[in-house]
């Protein structure tokens, strides 16, 4: 994955930040939590690349 | 499971009054075809042309290309699934008519087309650069046209598409029944519990063969597998005669391949051929590339499994479609690898940085790769006399029947996917 | 006869040594240093008219300046061909015969060759525009790499078709091109598969690329206070696409205001990314970018700010050279607007 060092996997190509098979209010918490975790990555020291899960 | 394919040469195709073959010919009764395919209420007019090679002809908005077959042997069915009832394909006789393709080309306004911006999409030349760079060119092809019936949306019509291919596809090789076959091939690779010494030492190996890629909306009612569509699909066991026998098609769109590529598939045609001299060949593991990576690891893992305890030694792999396929394939051989299962690779670039890296993985285990070529390399194509299918114009490019520029990419069956061709990309 | 001009270092060029690494460019009409393997090597298909010397801290201290003026002094001699170096492994001089090599091509519209061990930092510069041709890190062997560089440039006056880098002795410049192989695909991937089964030595056809690591910026302190930017490689853009994004192998971004929004309206946005379905994109962008949620953070004080615009490009089919360039530009932007944070979603 060329030059990303932190790399979270996300949903699907199609929808990375959500769930079109949850309804709205399950997928905004969904989509919150993958937020969550996404601004705890950028707060995480790594020494090389790495993928978080 | 022992397949007879029954070839005929055909070296000519007219319209006549009735559908048959003499002296080489085909003759299609256009109005018994177009009544065939009309059975589909999906279709408001379906429409049939012929070009052939030699011709200055432009065939636009090709969405596939379908050799024509049909079973020749009580019992079985043609395109199983898809227009014949339900039945295990790959054993029995099946009359093939070589020289002629069915071409589908897409009447909507926008069609779908990998490479090109062109709203024309991909093209078939039936004369000049654009003939010599693609297969389909040099085979006598009997254009489809329908029209979608009102409040017929995309995705029907595709499927219905599809289907109205693999419908002509039969009815006209039907017309080769009881005719004496100018070649026959027999494939009759023997069941896996043959492992009994007859094999010798001979390596096992395994085909992983990607037949659909869900980077793409999946059509409902697409027959790709059976005649099912199978975007949940988890990897499966299939003995190479019932690919070639009509089981699998290629998907609409297709990137570099066609159901006749599919039919005719050359890894499965090369591995048959080498089976018993320099190698066991124990199979073809039919895979989809999904779209996220978690289930890019999950399809990988049952891949590599379903190989490890087949008792591969070693698997071959292709692609189909763009990007995610290709890490689906590099991820699933190099799974094979942590098995010790030996992989080789074959990848059309998918790169249009045609200074950058050729592949989009980087992995050490993954280290025999094949090169099918870039797909980038433009071709200017000469001002046709005659154009089949709709002509699209748009401002500020030039018309379609004058000259044009189009990508290898661009003109079906000039670049496959599944290692038709010779082409290869080197580094300068 | 073609004319032939040469490019020297102050060294190679019998002023001085590092003493005399401030030298301006000077142009002679003598034959000095490698100018006389040079000369042996054309034989009677050319003759060296010219020879510019120049210190390698003047030409690195000014790279613009001293191209031009290289330029400028060899062009009254109307050449046809310019050799440069060969600069083994000396860093600066590497450089500048990269620099003069790609001014002759672009601006005399002549060929040009130099010569460098891989090592050399103006190795990878320049490889992609220029021909050089490897050379080891000292400079023996000098007559040896001299007649190679000879022998390709003779090639490229002569419009011939230049052989594959390994043949005739050049650094590859990464170029990908199609070429009919004797056999095809399926039987290459077989006989290749079977000679790694059988223990014996195969040659891939790709080789992995060699990805350049980026080093990984340190974590982001006081996430509380800090202003965080949403940036995407999916081609959500405004309805219209202002900016014209391409749909495909992109050569643009674009910034878009999300200030006074609570989350991305469907109304609003288009998709322009030619490569995956984007249609529960369009349903809700901000499945893409995620506005409503980060502004969320925001109200809650997890995040100090939600960055008032974000970026877009399409991912597709992209050169890495030319989203390299556009990736820098939006890090800058976003540096000195007080980022200092990125969240960037990818299809």
């Amino acid at each position: 994955m060329v030059g990303s060092n932190r790399i979270l996997p996300a949903q699907k190509i199609v929808s990375p930040l959500g769930n079109s098979a949850l309804g709205p209010d399950d997928e905004k918490a969904l989509r919150r939590s993958l937020v969550r975790k996404a601004l705890a990555v950028l707060q995480t020291e790594i020494e090389g690349q790495r993928v978080f899960s | 499971m022992r397949l007879q394919l029954d070839f005929l040469f055909i070296k000519d195709v007219q319209f006549a009054a009735e559908t048959a073959i003499h002296d080489g010919v085909l003759y299609v009764d256009k109005g018994a075809l177009q009544a065939l395919l009309l059975e589909d209420r999906r279709f408001a007019s379906v429409d049939v042309e012929i070009a052939h090679p030699g011709e200055e002809c432009r065939i636009t908005g090709v969405l596939d290309v379908i050799e024509p077959r049909a079973k020749t042997s009580d019992g079985d069915e043609d395109f199983p699934g898809a227009v014949g009832a339900q039945a295990p394909a790959g054993t029995g006789s099946t009359c093939v008519l070589k020289g002629v393709a069915i071409v589908l080309s897409d009447y909507r306004e926008r069609t779908e087309s990998g490479r090109s911006t062109d709203p024309n999409g991909d093209i078939i030349d039936m004369a000049g650069p654009g003939a010599e760079a693609g297969l389909f060119g040099k085979t006598h092809n009997i254009v489809l046209l329908p029209i979608p019936a009102e409040g017929v949306n995309g995705q029907e019509y595709l499927a219905a598409f599809k289907i109205a291919g693999l419908k002509a596809a039969a009815y006209l090789a039907r017309a080769g029944i009881g005719a004496t076959p100018d070649r026959t091939e027999v494939m009759e690779l023997p069941p896996l519990i043959a492992r009994d010494g007859t094999a010798g030492n001979l390596p096992w190996v395994v085909y992983i063969f990607q037949i659909l890629t869900t980077q793409f909306d999946p059509i409902p009612g697409e027959p790709i597998l059976y005649g099912r569509n199978v975007p949940d699909m988890v990897p499966t066991l299939l003995h190479p005669n019932e690919v070639i026998d009509g089981a699998v098609t290629s998907q609409l769109p297709a990137l570099n391949v066609q159901t006749f590529q599919v039919q005719n598939h050359p890894i499965i045609r090369e591995l048959c051929a080498r089976h018993g001299k320099d190698l066991f060949f124990a199979g073809v593991i039919a895979s989809t590339a999904p779209n996220n990576m978690a289930d890019i690891e999950r399809i990988s893992n049952i891949a590599a499994n379903l190989a490890r305890y087949v008792g591969a030694d070693g698997a071959v792999l292709t692609k189909t479609g763009g990007g995610a396929p290709e890490l689906t394939m590099a991820r699933t051989a190099q799974r094979c690898e942590r098995f010790g299962i030996k992989t080789a690779l074959a990848v059309l670039h998918m790169a249009a940085d045609v200074y950058g890296a050729a592949t989009l993985f980087n992995m050490p285990e993954v280290d025999a790769i094949v090169s099918l070529g870039v797909p980038n390399t433009q071709l200017t194509l000469p001002a046709m006399k005659r154009i089949v299918g709709r002509r699209r114009v748009v401002p500020n490019m030039p018309p379609i029947d004058g000259e044009i520029k189009r990508t290898e990419g661009g003109i079906k069956g000039s670049q496959c996917q599944m290692g038709s061709f010779r082409l290869r990309a080197v580094r300068y | 006869m073609i004319r032939v001009v040469l490019y020297l270092n102050q060294f190679f060029g019998g002023i001085g040594g590092e003493d005399k690494a401030d030298v301006p460019a000077r142009l002679t009409e003598d034959i000095v240093g490698p100018g006389k393997a040079f000369r042996a090597s054309l034989g009677d298909q050319g003759q060296v008219v010219a020879t510019v010397i120049c210190g390698d801290n003047y030409f690195a201290e000014n790279i613009e300046a001293a191209t031009r003026e290289v330029r400028d002094l060899v062009a009254p001699y109307r050449p046809d061909l310019l050799l440069a170096g060969p600069a083994f492994n000396a860093g600066r001089y590497g450089i500048a015969c990269g620099a003069v090599c790609k001014m002759a091509q672009t601006e005399l519209g002549i060929p040009a060759v130099t010569g460098m061990y891989r090592e050399n930092p103006g190795l990878d510069l320049y490889r992609k525009d220029v021909y050089v041709v490897e050379t080891g890190d000292t400079a023996r062997a000098m007559a040896d790499v001299v007649n190679r560089m000879t022998t390709l440039a003779l090639k490229l006056v002569r419009r011939e078709k230049i052989g594959k880098p390994a043949d005739e002795g050049y650094f590859s410049r990464g170029l990908l091109v199609n070429e009919v192989a004797d056999r095809t695909g399926a039987e290459r991937v077989t006989d290749m598969l079977l000679r790694k089964l059988r223990g014996e030595a195969f040659e891939s056809e790709v080789v992995r690329p060699a990805y350049d690591r980026v080093k990984p910026a340190p974590a982001v302190r006081e996430l509380a206070s800090a202003r965080i930017a949403l940036v995407t490689d999916g081609g959500l853009v405004p309805k219209g696409n202002p900016d014209k994004i391409e749909m495909a192998t992109a050569t643009r971004y674009g910034r878009y205001d999300i200030a006074a929004k609570d989350a991305l309206d469907p109304a609003d946005y288009e998709v322009t990314h030619g490569g995956y379905d984007s249609v529960l994109v369009r349903q809700n962008p901000n499945r893409l970018v995620p506005v409503d949620a980060m502004r969320e953070m925001e109200r809650e004080g997890v995040i100090g700010s939600l960055h008032e615009w974000f970026y877009s490009t399409t991912g597709l089919t992209c050169i890495v050279a030319v989203m390299k360039e556009l990736g820098k530009q939006i890090a800058e932007s976003l540096k000195s607007e007080g980022v200092s944070g990125v969240i960037l979603t990818s299809t």
